[in-house]
């Protein structure tokens, strides 16, 4: 599978206007690395597919330290538990960040469409749709790091 | 104060509309997607719907479409992560009111109720 770096880019920018619209904490992004792994590297990871002109998936993974912090600070109180509610409000992020990056995605010519995210607990978990090339960006908050995985690819190619 | 319908499949969502909106004194009524809005449309008879478009089960676009056809005066505000100019197109062809794109600001949405309820 052939992976487009550029777009990659619009999931960096979208996620730092996200997050800090959301927490108002500013993120550090970090070195994009390519990776071909069919599992889970963080504890909480939000998956989306996406289809269109640009087509594959986009994996947004956190500590669920991080994850419940992030929460914290969305709902405007403790999340002590990462419950339903802190899932949905992840995968909520997820979404959002996504939707943005679309956006970005179809102004560059790519129209695509999003699928609802998906909450994978667990590291290490196998995920066959993982078990391909993805680019890889650490981003560091306040609340810890941020990994997101691209896996797109032109639709053709 | 207004009864508002929040449809979105994301608790969370629902979760913070009914903040906002409960903590202005409006009634919060919520379903969790299309085909829920409809039962709950007919069951509540609120004065404003707020509704997301990606859902499960029944879209909000197909939802929207099914609330205007029952009742042609359906206050409907779509929210949706994705902002393209398509979806907003279509949905306010299908007759909806306003459109607001996530992430959202709370003054954006208390705006919106306040607009279409007054």
């Amino acid at each position: 599978m052939s992976l487009n770096v550029q777009f990659i880019n619009p999931f960096i920018s979208a996620a730092g206007q996200v997050i800090e619209s959301e927490t108002g904490a500013e993120v550090e992004r970090g070195g994009v690395t390519l990776h071909k792994s069919g599992t889970t590297s963080k504890e909480v990871t939000v998956a989306l597919g996406v289809t269109g002109d640009v087509k594959g998936a986009v994996f947004y993974g956190f500590s669920e330290a991080t994850a419940r912090s992030i929460v914290s600070e969305m709902m405007g109180e403790p999340v002590p538990l990462f419950d339903s509610l802190a899932e949905s409000a992840i995968a909520e992020m997820g979404n959002v960040i996504t939707g943005l990056a679309s956006v970005e995605l179809e102004k560059s010519g790519y129209n695509c469409n999003i699928a609802p995210p998906t909450v994978v607990h667990g590291r290490g978990v196998y995920i066959s749709t993982l078990d391909f090339h993805r680019l890889i960006m650490p981003m560091k908050t306040p609340f810890g790091e941020i990994e997101i995985n691209v896996a797109l690819k032109a639709a053709g190619e | 104060m207004a009864k508002i319908l929040v449809v979105d499949d994301a608790q969370f969502v629902r979760v913070r509309y009914r903040k906002l909106l409960g903590g202005e004194g409006h009634e919060v009524v919520e379903a969790g997607d299309g085909q829920e809005a409809l039962q709950m449309y007919e069951k509540e008879d609120p004065d404003l719907v707020l509704m997301d478009i990606t859902m499960p089960v029944m879209d909000g676009i197909e939802a929207l479409e099914k609330l205007r056809e029952r009742d042609s005066e359906a206050r409907i505000v779509m929210s949706s992560a994705m902002g393209q100019e398509r979806m907003v197109i279509k949905a306010i062809q299908s007759g909806a009111r306003d459109f607001i794109v996530k992430p959202f600001e709370p003054e954006t949405i208390l705006e919106a109720v306040d607009k279409h309820t007054g």
